[in-house]
Formats: structure tokens, C-alpha cells, sequence
């Protein structure tokens, strides 16, 4: 008997248990490895089970059993199971005498659907998630496996912001000397399109392999909650323990006259040719990402935003400097500008008017005026799942709704909408309700990104949230030419924030607008996580010549913020910017 | 008020010793990256400070070199915006791939990139001549002729003056060697690589450190026939090995031809501009222009030091302490003249560091540990901290890697056949994470802030906890889940040892 007592393993104890049942040539783990012959037990709760519920189901998992030495020795690797009864498939669990058809079905197969099912049938339950068919462009009955991120969101934004961004790439060469004697590059954005989407087939496909190799059902069609333990897709009912609504966002587009003729970020995407010019109405990270893709790829871009300032929730620093950045390279923002109507003159020709009593013409006009939770047809009200005023699924730091057994994840759930936060929140789900390992998704400090050109990085708290939550803050800035624009003529410029609490020097708040923003934040995302003071950042020797490493090189605070100063009405002490 | 403590810095009294007046607190040599910094920084604390340096050539000799140093006029900077200049014909190709239709024939014209080059370093040079407004500036060649008094000669006249100081700090930091073969005389060092007239349409680059992997790929960037010979299997001896052959991998599919564990023989002159390379494995390379990135050595000839007794080591470095002081105590030395790590930043925190030590009452020794580097090969390596190999050795405790070889998303449509590396490795034990090291698009940049969590001290789970920025490069560093392989704890690896 090998027993040896170690918490990491505790994992692979379950792994042992869970995915050899449904197969049984294969064992895993070479070693079982138990903390005491108790936790067999213990951890058996967590089978298809809620963490409270379920002691008196933990057996009927399985119809036998399981044998008596499995529970303390397993197989080593070169055994295998050969001398193991066989054991019947996985099949989910039964409560007050009824049997589910599955442990866990999850509505929506996007970032945070597919990691919770796969994980949730990783630690044993019996899965299903049902999607609707794919389309480029969601609708009641279009949407796909992979959901928002992969096919309409993230990824070809990305692809598109690379595609456009060479644009700038070729202007830059030609401070460094580089010449086009035989013509000015083109783009061919059809070209690209296609692409992008021949990606996202790839990717779409990638994913139905990911859950079928992780043994979850995939179902097509449209889910809808008929009460808390079955689940409808399209005329066809499924009995289930548990329901995960994972069914994301979607765009939200005022209805105002002519709002039929604008585009939103999904036809965006699509677009076969760059337009001419364009519209468009909204501040978010959305609307200016947009902006700087199509701009870049040759577009006139016109934003209008209700607000006196740009990306509502980021630092006022940023937001400010962003905006000079964006008009620095020919695109028009109108702030204070709310659109009343749009008209369509002839084929390509919109024309935008605000309330203000502006007129504006071109050829597109695009509405990136948010996102709501995605809840229509699901049938929460019948079976009670409370929503907030803004149709967002109510859920507590489990990601549990007002109905036990019911849960919720990702922009639905309008806490975080993010991918990397929707996939945290499945996972924890996954572990609280199938691994016995009550998990809480942990909101803070979450890092992000808006691909904008030039690009923001930013964790952590913003000025007047710092000083809000702090009092006295010391705020380091800097404001520079990255070494390439010195030769490329680039008159886009990096604009790098610290914020620190001055009572105990630890890093509050980061936030970078310039290139490479996005990848340089994640390591000091780390940083912050972990707690990072300000001094262990000047003692980090930096990485030379990099845009990074000033970051580390800022030893002068810009300004000082301190609590009582400002209630004697002297507000800050502004002091001289560090010399370089 | 005078500060307290042995090193008292009230500019406005006499600088005695022993009854000993001189004319400075501090006396630089080299006005480099360290020196720059730690003459600065003294002023800064009250010090009466001077600093010499030869004229300013952007080709370094006995008797030229710059306000600036190595890394702003014949390093760090003119080869990344050479860099930068050469990645473009990448960029060109990958372009293709997202639509972008470019004609065959672009092309880059040499003479206005160095004609750029030379501008930005020349402005440089004037940004680092004005930070010195509180430090008295010599140009010349300045040596020792005791322990208190430097001597700078003018290298046009001639023309001689003598100044006393307290303290001395060298800093006159390192410079290229040829390796000695016959015909090495026809070669180059990267001083004039990074100012070449004319680029021929073929290059030998000769060594396998990073200043070779970088100018291999700087001009194989701008269109030449690169063959790159060096005397190991993989180029950059000393880092990880996983990330060696990574890098190796990229320069081959990149275009460079490759010759590993080769050594060069002899040079032979055709013509102008024409040579032939010779190798020991009978190659014959016929090339335009031969450069011997073969290594640097401290600059520490004809200073006087060793009249001093201060020691020196075989390369010639001065061996100091953890304060950089060297074994004659009124004389420190920072930087690459000490052979300890060769860096910028580096050498940055050497010099702000003595100037802490002797002249703010602060006793700081330099801090090497964790220090985190780039080598600008395209795409280009980052790491921080041990290599595997170094944490198999140096770790009593199981050792974990985690690594993930991806296709940066970019590539999915540029169609770019390179896969990125990453790597984290980690004591299993402690959780601590011991390195960290990228070869990927943005590497340098992104190790950065991976850098400031491990010399925080940074646990796995501190990374596994860390949400990812999506969709980036980066993010893959905090979802590496799974170990790819272990390494069983020290006293288990040498009873396997002792069993082979």
C-alpha cells in the first residue's frame, strides 16, 4: 500500500476516481495517493453533487460500489486496470428518487461555458451545454461555439488590429529608410476578412474538439429554462441536476430613427471593404478600438461620444491622453454629442444628426453603445432566477443565483465582462459544485486591456479611486517618445502611471497607454497581485532599452495626494516631474 | 547642518585628509552609463564631482570615444533602432499575409538609416553632456599617476593638467577583441559594423554571444546573405539551453545560415570588399564584410592602475568588492571594466550605488541577483533569474518546468512559421519561482514586469492567481497549468547520479 499525505495531490486523487470510471484501460496517476482512508469518502460528496447537498447521492454515482482495496491502493502505471472490475460509463446522478439526465447543463458554449463544463466533467459530472448554431453575427437564433471572444469579440478585433496596425508599420519604415518604388501597399481587406474567418472556423471546430474530448455533450440549438431541473432545447427536454446560464452579451443599439441602417461591432467584422468614412457613436473600448482600425486601414473617422471624455471607468490620466493620441492621428472626436437620428440619403450615404444639431455625412455609421446580459428566451422567470434592473443574472460570490441549483457566469452576469474573468468564474464554479472545493472568483485587481493605438495596459485602481480608497497616494508619471518613434517621426507618444498608497509604498494602481501596453502589464499584473511595493519595483534592474523598464526607472513622484491637504483645500502638491 | 557619519559632504568646507586638501569629492573616469550615474547622483548628494572622457566618435579607439558611452553611442541604442530599421522587412512579409499587397522590390536605403542613426546618438550625446551641469567635465584621456591624482591629457594637443579627488571611480568599461586568426586584420567589431558606409550583399559574423545573434539578424533583416559561425552546438552560451536551440531554430528559419561548433580559421583577402572565410570544417565563405563579435574585454590598459596596486583580473577587470570598491580604497569601479555583469542598467545601479556609499551616508553594496536581460535576436530572448540547468544544479528541492510552445495569434494569419517559447521554473516546495525566460514576439518587454515579481519573491500561485490580459502574448504566463517535466530533489538526482 502506497498512502503517502500531500495536498497537492489531492487533485489526482480525483482524477483518478473521475476519468478512469468512464474508460477503463487508463489510470492516470501512477500512484493513488490518499491523505487518510476517510477522504475517499469525503471527497465522493462532491460527485455531481452541490458541496451541501449530497452525502446520501454520493454512492448512487455508480451503480456498484466502488471496490474496497481501489479506495486505498491504486494500480501503478504498469498495471493499469487490467485487474479491476469493469465499471459502467459515467451516468449522472439521481436525487429524491429521479434521474437526471445530466449533472450539469450549461447554456452558451462561450469563454466561461466551455471552461466550466469541461471541468465540471473533468471532476466527474455528466455534462451537456447546448449553443446555437454559428454565425459571424449573433442573433435569437446564430451565435456559435466559442462564443463572443473567439468569434465576434477578442480574437478577430485582434486580428483586424494587427491587419490595419501595418498601416502604421509602413509609414514608420520610412523614417528608417525603407522605400515602395513600386508602389504604395494596399490592402486587401476581403483578403483579410476571409481569413480572419477561415481562424475562426478553425477555432470554432477547436472547441467542439475541446469539449468532446473532454466528454461533454454538445447540443445545438436554442436552451430554455422550463423549470429548475429541466431544460428545453428546441422541443427536446433534458432532466438536470444542475443549469449553468452562460449565455454572454449582446449589443445593445438605442432605438432611435434609422438605427436599421448602422453597423454594429459584429457587422464590423464582416465588413468586405474598408469604409470610407465612418461614424462612430460611443466612448467604450469598443467604439475606439474600431476607430483605430479603421483609421489605420485608411478610413475618416468621426467619434461621437455623449461625455465630456473617452472610456468611462479607466484613469482620468489615461482617458485624457488617449484622446490627445487618437486626434494626434486624424480622428475627430465630438464630445458632449448625443445622435437623435440617422438618415439614408441614397446607397452610400448615411447622414448623422445630434441633438446638439450637428450634421454628419459619410458612408457608415457604427453604434458601439454597449452590451447587455443575454437573457431573452431563457425562461428565467419561470423557473424564478432573479435579474438585476440592468437584466443582469443576480449571483452571489459563487456565481450562484437566486435558485440553489442554477448558476451563472460571464456577461451575464454583468460583473466583470472580460474572458480571462468569465473562464476564472467557471472554473470556480466547476470546483465549488463538483470538486467539494468551494471556490470564490476573486474580482480584484483584475488586469485589462484596449487595443487602441496606441494600446492600454492597466491593474488596479485609478487615481480617484486610489485616492478615494487610500487618502494620501503618490501618484509617479512619465510621458515619452519611445525610441522607435525618435527615428520614425511617430508623433504617438507612451504615457506610464504608478500609484502608490504612501502609508505602506504598496503599488495600487498601474496603467500604461502605448505600445505594447497590453503585453508589458500582464508580468506587473503579477506584481500587483502579489502585493508589490514601490521600493521592490526601483530595486528591479530594468530591462534595457526597453519602453518597460520605465516603469522601474520612475523615482520622483509626479505628485503627492495626501487627505488632509486637501480638506485644508491645498489639494495636491504638485512636484517637479523627474529629470531624466 | 553637516551630515554625520565617515563621510562627511558639506560642499562649502575644505576636502581634507590627513591635512590633505583636493579638488574633488569624486573623480570619474569614463562618463558612460555608470559613470554618468554615479557622478550625477553624487552631485546630487552634495559632492564636488569631475569626469573625463575621450572626444566623441561613434567608432571607439584609444583616443575616441563620447559623453554617452558603449550603450548610447556603440550599443544598446544605435543597434535597437537598427533593429527596428531590419524587422521591418518582416513585418513587409507578414503583411502579405494579412492582404497587404507590397511590391517585390522595397527596399531600405542604408545611408539615411545611419544617417538617422547617427543624428538620434548625436543628440543623445548632447542630452548626456547636459545632465552633467553639476559635474565638472574633462575631455581627454585621463590616468592615474597616485592614488589621488587623475592626469587628462588632451589627445590633439597633447596638453596635460593634474587634478586631486578623494575618491576615484573607473569607469572606462570594455571594448570588442579579434580572436587571433590569420587575416584578422581584414575583420570588424560591432563600433563599425554600427557605422558601415556601405552595406555589402553578404556578411560572416563570427561568434555565438548576443551581439553576433543580434547583428546576424539586423542585417539579414536589411537583405544580406548572413552565415553566422560560432564554436558551440547552439549560439548564447549561458542561457537556458531549451531557449539556445529555440533561438537557433528562429535565425535558420529566419535565413541565417548556421554554423555551429565551427571554428574560423583564417581570412584571405580578394579583393575590395571581398573575402574569404575559412573554417575548421573546410568551409570556404565568400563574403563582403567579416565581423568578429568575438567577445569584449575591460578597458583597463594604460590607466595606471596596476602601478597602484589595484588588482586587476585576467581579462583585466578590476576586482572590487560588493561595493564596487576596488583593492585600493580610495578607488571603485563600476560597470563593464569590472567584468560582472555586462549592462547597462546594471552598471546603472553599480554607479548609484557608490555614489550612495560614499557620499549620502548610505552604505549600499550592488545588487546582482535576479537581474533580467534581452538579447535582441528577432524575435528576440528575455530572461530572468536561473537557467534550467542552473536550477537543477542550485535547487535541493524537486524543481518544476513549465513550458508552453505556441503560435503567437499574430502568425495564425501572417502565416509566419515561428513558434514563441516560454518558460517558468519553479521549486516545488517553496513555490517559489526560481526564472523565467521568453524567445517570442515582445519578449523583452513583457519579461519586465515578470522580473519585478520574482525579485519580489513571486510564488506559482501568485502567477496561477493573476488573471491573463486577453488576447495577448503575455497571458500565457499566467495560464501554464501543468509542469511539462520535473526534476527529482538534489539528493535523489545524485543517487541517479551515483547509479549511472
Amino acid at each position: 500500500m502506497e498512502a503517502v499525505c500531500s495536498t497537492p495531490c489531492v487533485g489526482q486523487l480525483h482524477f483518478a476516481l473521475s476519468r478512469p470510471l468512464t474508460k477503463s484501460p487508463t489510470f492516470g496517476p501512477s500512484v493513488l495517493i490518499l491523505r487518510n482512508p476517510c477522504q475517499l469518502a469525503a471527497r465522493q460528496q462532491s460527485w455531481g453533487a452541490s458541496p451541501k447537498a449530497a452525502l446520501s447521492s454520493a454512492h448512487s454515482s455508480f451503480s456498484s460500489p466502488l471496490p474496497v482495496p481501489f479506495q486505498f491502493v491504486a494500480p501503478a502505471r504498469k498495471t493499469r486496470s487490467a485487474k479491476l472490475p469493469a465499471l459502467p460509463a459515467v451516468r449522472a446522478s439521481t436525487e429524491d428518487g429521479q434521474q437526471f439526465d445530466y449533472d450539469l447543463f450549461t447554456i452558451g458554449a462561450g469563454s466561461g461555458g466551455v471552461r466550466a463544463s469541461r471541468f465540471a466533467s473533468q471532476y466527474g459530472a455528466k455534462v451537456a451545454v447546448c449553443e446555437l448554431p454559428f454565425s459571424t453575427k449573433a442573433s435569437d437564433d446564430k451565435g456559435g461555439v466559442g462564443g463572443t471572444c473567439v468569434l465576434r469579440g477578442c480574437v478577430p478585433k485582434k486580428l483586424l488590429v494587427y491587419g490595419s496596425h501595418f498601416a502604421d508599420y509602413f509609414e514608420d519604415s520610412r523614417g528608417f529608410g525603407w522605400s515602395f518604388p513600386g508602389g504604395e501597399p494596399e490592402v486587401d481587406w476581403s483578403h483579410l476578412i476571409e481569413k480572419k474567418n477561415k481562424e475562426l472556423d478553425r477555432l470554432n471546430n477547436a472547441y467542439k474538439t475541446t469539449l468532446k474530448n473532454a466528454k461533454v455533450d454538445l447540443i445545438e440549438g436554442k436552451g430554455t429554462i422550463v423549470d429548475r431541473h429541466t431544460v428545453d432545447v428546441d422541443g427536446k427536454r433534458f432532466k438536470v441536476k444542475n443549469i449553468l446560464i452562460a449565455t454572454g452579451g449582446r449589443i445593445f443599439v438605442p432605438p432611435i430613427p434609422g438605427a436599421e441602417h448602422v453597423i454594429t461591432s459584429d457587422d464590423a467584422l464582416d465588413l468586405t471593404s474598408v469604409p470610407s468614412k465612418i461614424a462612430i457613436v460611443g466612448g467604450g473600448y469598443i467604439a475606439l478600438e474600431f476607430a483605430g482600425i479603421f483609421n489605420s486601414a485608411g478610413a475618416e473617422v468621426d467619434i461621437f461620444v455623449r461625455g465630456d471624455k473617452l472610456l468611462r471607468g479607466f484613469d482620468d490620466e489615461v482617458r485624457e491622453f488617449l484622446a490627445e493620441q487618437l486626434q494626434a492621428q486624424g480622428i475627430r472626436i465630438h464630445f458632449g454629442a448625443k445622435p437623435v437620428e440617422i438618415e439614408k440619403r441614397d446607397e452610400d450615404q448615411l447622414t448623422l444628426k445630434t441633438e446638439q444639431g450637428d450634421t454628419w455625412q459619410g458612408s457608415h455609421v457604427m453604434f458601439a453603445t454597449g452590451r447587455r446580459p443575454n437573457i431573452k428566451g431563457l425562461g428565467l422567470e419561470e423557473a424564478g432566477v432573479d435579474v438585476d434592473d440592468k437584466t443582469a443574472i443576480k449571483v452571489d460570490e459563487y456565481s450562484r443565483t437566486s435558485v440553489d441549483n442554477i448558476w451563472a457566469v460571464g456577461d451575464v452576469t454583468d460583473r466583470i465582462n472580460l474572458t480571462p474573468v468569465a473562464l476564472m468564474e467557471g472554473m470556480a464554479f466547476a470546483k465549488t459544485a463538483f470538486q467539494d472545493e468551494p471556490t470564490k472568483p476573486d474580482h480584484t485587481n483584475v488586469p485589462s486591456a484596449v487595443f487602441t493605438n496606441p494600446p492600454i495596459g492597466t491593474v488596479g485602481l485609478t487615481e480617484a479611486e486610489a485616492v478615494e480608497q487610500y487618502g494620501d497616494v503618490d501618484v509617479f508619471t512619465s510621458t515619452f517618445r519611445p525610441m522607435k518613434s525618435t527615428i520614425s517621426g511617430n508623433p504617438v507618444r507612451t504615457f506610464v502611471k504608478i500609484l502608490v498608497d504612501a502609508a505602506t509604498d504598496k503599488v495600487i494602481g498601474l496603467h500604461m497607454c502605448g505600445e505594447d501596453g497590453p503585453e508589458i502589464m500582464q508580468g506587473f499584473a503579477v506584481a500587483v497581485r502579489m502585493g508589490v511595493t514601490k521600493k521592490q519595483m526601483d530595486s528591479t534592474v530594468g530591462i534595457h532599452p526597453t519602453s518597460a523598464e520605465e516603469l522601474v526607472t520612475m523615482r520622483t513622484p509626479t505628485r503627492q495626494i495626501r487627505k488632509e491637504e486637501a480638506q485644508n483645500g491645498k489639494g495636491e502638491k504638485e512636484m517637479a516631474a523627474a529629470a531624466t | 547642518m553637516p551630515r554625520e557619519g565617515p563621510f562627511q559632504v558639506d560642499g562649502k568646507e575644505e576636502k581634507k585628509e590627513c591635512g590633505k586638501a583636493y579638488d574633488y569629492d569624486f573623480f570619474v573616469i569614463g562618463i558612460g552609463s555608470g559613470g554618468v550615474r554615479a557622478a550625477r547622483m553624487a552631485a546630487s548628494y552634495g559632492a564636488k564631482v569631475a569626469a573625463a572622457e575621450l572626444p566623441f566618435n561613434p567608432v571607439s579607439s584609444e583616443t575616441e570615444g563620447g559623453v554617452g558611452g558603449t550603450c548610447v553611442l556603440r550599443g544598446c541604442v544605435p543597434k535597437k533602432i537598427l533593429m527596428y530599421g531590419s524587422a521591418f522587412s518582416a513585418e513587409m512579409q507578414e503583411a502579405r499575409g494579412f492582404g497587404w499587397g507590397i511590391p517585390e522590390d522595397i527596399q531600405c536605403n542604408w545611408e539615411h538609416l545611419l544617417k538617422e542613426k547617427t543624428r538620434e546618438i548625436t543628440r543623445l550625446n548632447a542630452v548626456y553632456k547636459k545632465l552633467l551641469t553639476n559635474v565638472k567635465t574633462f575631455e581627454g584621456r585621463a590616468s592615474l599617476l597616485d592614488k589621488h591624482t587623475v592626469q587628462v591629457e588632451d589627445v590633439s594637443s597633447g596638453e596635460k593638467q593634474s587634478v586631486t579627488s578623494k575618491y576615484v571611480l573607473v569607469a572606462t568599461g570594455a571594448r570588442a577583441v579579434f580572436i587571433d586568426i590569420p587575416g584578422k586584420e581584414y575583420g570588424i567589431t560591432s563600433d563599425e559594423a554600427l557605422s558601415l558606409a556601405e552595406l555589402p550583399k553578404k556578411a560572416v559574423v563570427i561568434g555565438g554571444g548576443y551581439i553576433a545573434v543580434e547583428f546576424a539578424g539586423i542585417w539579414s533583416g536589411l537583405g544580406l546573405e548572413v552565415d553566422l559561425i560560432y564554436r558551440q552546438p547552439h549560439p548564447l552560451r549561458g542561457f537556458d539551453m531549451e531557449m539556445r536551440e529555440t533561438v537557433s531554430r528562429n535565425l535558420k528559419n529566419r535565413g541565417i545560415r548556421l554554423h555551429g561548433d565551427t571554428n574560423p580559421t583564417k581570412i584571405e583577402k580578394l579583393g575590395h570588399e571581398r573575402y574569404v572565410v575559412h573554417t575548421d570544417k573546410g568551409d570556404k565563405i565568400e563574403t563582403g564584410v567579416v565581423l568578429f563579435a568575438t567577445g569584449r574585454l575591460p578597458k583597463t590598459h594604460g590607466l595606471g592602475l596596476d602601478k597602484l596596486g589595484v588588482e586587476l583580473g585576467k581579462k583585466g577587470e578590476v576586482i572590487v568588492d560588493e561595493y564596487s570598491k576596488s583593492s585600493v580604497d580610495n578607488i571603485y569601479a563600476v560597470g563593464d571594466v569590472t567584468n560582472r555583469i555586462a549592462l547597462t542598467p546594471v552598471a546603472l545601479m553599480e554607479g548609484h550605488a557608490v555614489a550612495k556609499t560614499l557620499f549620502n551616508n548610505e552604505p549600499t553594496p550592488g545588487d546582482h541577483r535576479n537581474v533580467a536581460s534581452a538579447v535582441f535576436c528577432q524575435p528576440p530572448l528575455s530572461v530572468v533569474g536561473l537557467s534550467e540547468d542552473e536550477a537543477v544544479e542550485k535547487c535541493e528541492n524537486e524543481v518544476l518546468v513549465f513550458t508552453s510552445t505556441f503560435n503567437p495569434m499574430k502568425y495564425t494569419i501572417s502565416g509566419r512559421q515561428e513558434k514563441a517559447l516560454m518558460k517558468l521554473i519553479v521549486d516545488e516546495k517553496t513555490d517559489k519561482i526560481l526564472g523565467a525566460g521568453m524567445v517570442g514576439p515582445d519578449a523583452a518587454e513583457i519579461i519586465q514586469g515578470i522580473a519585478i515579481a520574482i525579485k519580489a519573491g513571486a510564488t506559482k500561485k501568485h502567477f496561477d492567481t493573476t488573471i491573463g490580459i486577453h488576447p495577448s502574448t503575455a497571458e500565457e504566463f499566467v495560464t501554464m497549468r501543468t509542469p511539462t517535466r520535473r526534476h527529482p530533489p538534489k539528493h535523489e538526482r545524485n543517487k541517479d547520479d551515483a547509479q549511472k
